[in-house]
């Protein structure tokens, strides 16, 4: 600009420098951004539109894929209901159980670091291996059935190979498996409590329960409601769970969404078919996620 | 004009560039390069890509692989590896990328779903790698044959057959099978051998691992001779109920407790917690040898009404479709090498599977415990007689995915096996 007062035209130049360094420095990782994430998205929804065998003729569909997903393909619908059953079972109990040992392990327990550690070591051993071990306590000659036949003569069904059973326990090693994580959150959050806020509340005359649900928790809810969208964004696309504990079965009783993308892109080698799943499944966690955003304002309090 | 600040910049992004660009060429790709190892620039590489799992078994390939490199000193041949069960999903994402390794290993029940990223093999091309037709069992070049054009050379023949635990029958004073036995006969022994302690029986989950029995019962093949999906043939349908009762009806059996559990009767056999199950040949070494350390027997598939239809099955090496021209000629040449007599004995000799080459056939029994060679040897030779060519079509595997999950359901009873079968019709015949 010619017409810019000098100071600023100087400004704007040394800005135009800096902002084109900047870019330079920027520009490796955003050229990885542009080849590994952004053409790969694009791609995916173009792939979504065509009859894509993983070799051979390809064929544009326009939206065929997505309406024999929605209308006619035999396991799409239960492996949504299975990953949404799997969510609103999965994170509530989560939320519960890692903030309820958060609270337990509080403050006021020596080497509560110990627990800690204990509780988040599931979190970080590998899944296959807490898959095997799973398995050998619910199998039939396995722990669970072995204690309650010969101490209490009764024989336990057979826990992943009936339907309902199958997914509650892939559930219930979930939760074993999972609580450690947002349980270090809430201990932290915990840990940050405004110590002025709480002795306000004491002399006040709040204890336990009220002390718990109108002082404690609504300053928590900054962290509970982190914990729940990331949660509800994870369980959502549950995958190893299922498929090493019981393999999708049985039948489709708990193959969930991703399962049965993997399953339609890589076993069955349609690729717009399984782009399509996906997409349909990020539509899915958006629309979860945007509701959540839309309902905290009622519940977060961010004031402290 | 640029400043030069920001002279400076770009030439520190240029450099980060470059280098990031330098690494990531470092980290190679799949596939065949035309120049490999540094010092090999005026050499073609080849790659052969393999299933192995165990030590054992990439030992066998590392050793196959000296053989063929040491036929092709004017070729550098690399090996990529990946385990039975990720194998053909690592290979689907390879051929849509087209980038097949040059020599690809293949399977013959999955061929159905590969033929269109392999290479037709012409005579011509079996006299450039050195192969003569005649030097291979009798049927054994059906395995990788589609549509009448042959798509690679069988490495091994297998059936399957039926193992039993000798000290299990024994304990129970169960008389062993006989060759010639039928399938009152097999119930009997099943039933024989059923204590509270442990089944006579266990059912299986793999495709031929559980469908074998009944194809034999009944006499057809789930596929009818124009390569039409016939899941519900009524032959079919009446002795798949038939091997559903064995859990439900008969007892003899337990069900399945997970649909992970994709090896169910094989791994109940080896452990020792069953008296009988249903596996291929290729495990025939690894079961006379195991480590529960029962005595273990092996026979073939009973006799039902209409004889015994028993399959033949194998895998084998084909040339990639992607490889063209010179390398196509360099990989047709360690095609021969990895199936050449050479390759074929060390294959028998190791018990690593049953040679398709009928010269290094008797090699193989020379791997097994002396006491059971005899043994073994009867039970391959009653297993091969009157084996026909495996019948398939393009949605073979997608049924098969589709079987395991619900075999639990059928078993457990809360799903008959023919409404599985006419669904699993519905569903993939196309």
């Amino acid at each position: 600009m010619t017409t810019a007062p000098a100071p600023r035209k100087r400004r704007s130049a040394l800005a135009r420098a800096e902002s084109l360094q900047a870019l330079g420095f920027a520009s490796p990782a955003l050229v990885g951004l542009a080849l590994f994430t952004a053409l790969p998205v694009v791609l995916s929804i173009v792939m979504s539109t065509f009859d894509w065998p993983a070799f051979g003729e390809r064929r544009f569909v326009g939206p065929d894929n997505y309406v024999f997903l929605l209308t006619q393909s035999p396991d799409f619908w239960p492996a949504v209901r299975n990953s949404i059953v799997f969510t609103v079972l999965y994170v509530p109990v989560n939320i519960v159980i890692s903030l309820a040992l958060a609270m337990l392990i509080g403050p006021r327990i020596r080497g509560r670091n110990i627990f800690r550690v204990l509780f988040f070591i599931p979190v970080v051993t590998p899944m296959v291996a807490n898959v095997l071990v799973w398995k050998m306590l619910l199998n039939p000659q396995g722990v669970f059935n072995g204690i309650a036949s010969s101490w209490f003569g009764v024989t336990l069904p057979t826990f992943l190979a009936d339907p309902n059973w199958a997914m509650i326990m892939i559930v219930v090693m979930s939760v074993w498996q999972g609580s450690g994580y947002n349980m270090l959150i809430f201990s932290a959050a915990l840990e940050q409590l405004p110590e002025s806020v709480m002795e306000a509340a004491r002399i006040d005359g709040a204890k336990g329960w009220t002390m718990l649900v109108r002082v404690i928790l609504p300053m928590l809810s900054p962290s509970i409601f982190f914990a729940a969208v990331m949660t509800v964004i994870s369980s959502l696309q549950v995958f190893v769970q299922p498929q090493m504990l019981t393999g999708g079965g049985p039948g489709n009783s708990t193959l969930p969404l991703v399962m049965f993308i993997y399953t339609t892109g890589f076993k069955f080698q349609q690729l717009g078919m399984a782009a399509a799943a996906a997409w349909i499944l990020f539509a899915l966690v958006i629309l979860v996620t945007a509701f959540q955003f839309q309902v905290q304002k009622r519940w977060v309090h961010y004031e402290v | 004009m640029m400043n030069p600040r920001t002279t400076r910049a770009v030439l520190a992004a240029m450099t980060v560039t470059a280098t990031l660009a330098v690494t990531a060429c470092g980290a190679g790709g799949t596939g065949t390069t035309q120049s490999g190892s540094a010092g090999a620039s005026d050499k073609t590489t080849i790659t052969w890509d393999m299933w192995a799992g165990s030590e054992d078994d990439k030992k066998w390939v590392a050793d196959t692989l000296a053989i063929a490199q040491e036929a092709n000193p004017d070729i550098v041949i690399e090996s990529q590896t990946a385990a039975w069960g990720d194998y053909f999903t690592k290979l689907t994402a390879n051929a849509s990328s087209g980038n097949l390794a040059c020599v690809t290993s293949m399977n013959g029940q999955r061929l159905n779903g590969f033929y269109q990223v392999l290479s037709p093999l012409s005579d011509e091309d079996l006299k450039t790698a050195g192969i003569d037709k005649a030097a291979f069992q009798e049927g054994a070049l059906d395995i990788l044959t589609y549509d009448g054009k042959l798509y690679g050379i069988p490495y091994d023949v297998a059936a399957m057959m039926v193992y039993y635990n000798k000290d299990m029958l024994a304990e129970t004073k169960t008389p062993e099978p006989k060759a010639d036995w039928t399938f009152d006969d097999f119930v009997a022994t099943a039933k024989g051998a059923t204590t509270d302690k442990h089944k006579g029986f266990a059912v299986g989950m793999g495709e031929f691992q559980w469908m074998a029995l009944p194809i034999a019962k009944a006499g057809v093949q789930p596929v009818n001779d124009k390569n039409e999906l016939d899941l519900t043939n009524p032959d079919f349908v009446a002795a798949a109920e038939w091997y559903a009762g064995l859990v439900t009806k008969e007892k003899v059996a337990d069900v399945v407790p997970s649909a992970s559990e994709a090896g169910w009767g094989e791994d109940q056999y080896s452990n020792g917690n069953v008296a009988m199950a249903v596996d291929g040949t290729w495990n025939a070494k690894s079961y006379f040898t195991n480590e529960a350390g029962f005595t273990a027997g092996a026979t073939r598939l009973p006799k039902g009404d209409k004889g015994s239809t028993g399959l033949v099955l194998g895998s084998g090496f084909g040339i990639a479709a992607n490889c063209q021209g010179a390398q196509r000629e360099a990989a047709l040449k360690v095609l021969g090498a990895l199936v050449s007599k050479k390759a074929q004995d060390l294959l028998a000799s190791s018990g690593r599977s049953y040679p398709a080459r009928t010269e290094s056939q008797p090699l193989y029994f020379e791997a097994l415990p002396e006491k059971t060679r005899a043994d073994v040897k009867t039970a391959f030779d009653a297993t091969f007689t009157g084996v026909v060519g495996q019948r398939s079509t393009s949605t073979w595997a997608q049924a098969n995915e589709y079987f395991t999950p619900n075999l639990v359901s059928v078993y457990t009873g809360q799903m008959s096996m023919t409404d599985m079968l006419t669904q699993g019709q519905k569903q993939f015949a196309k």
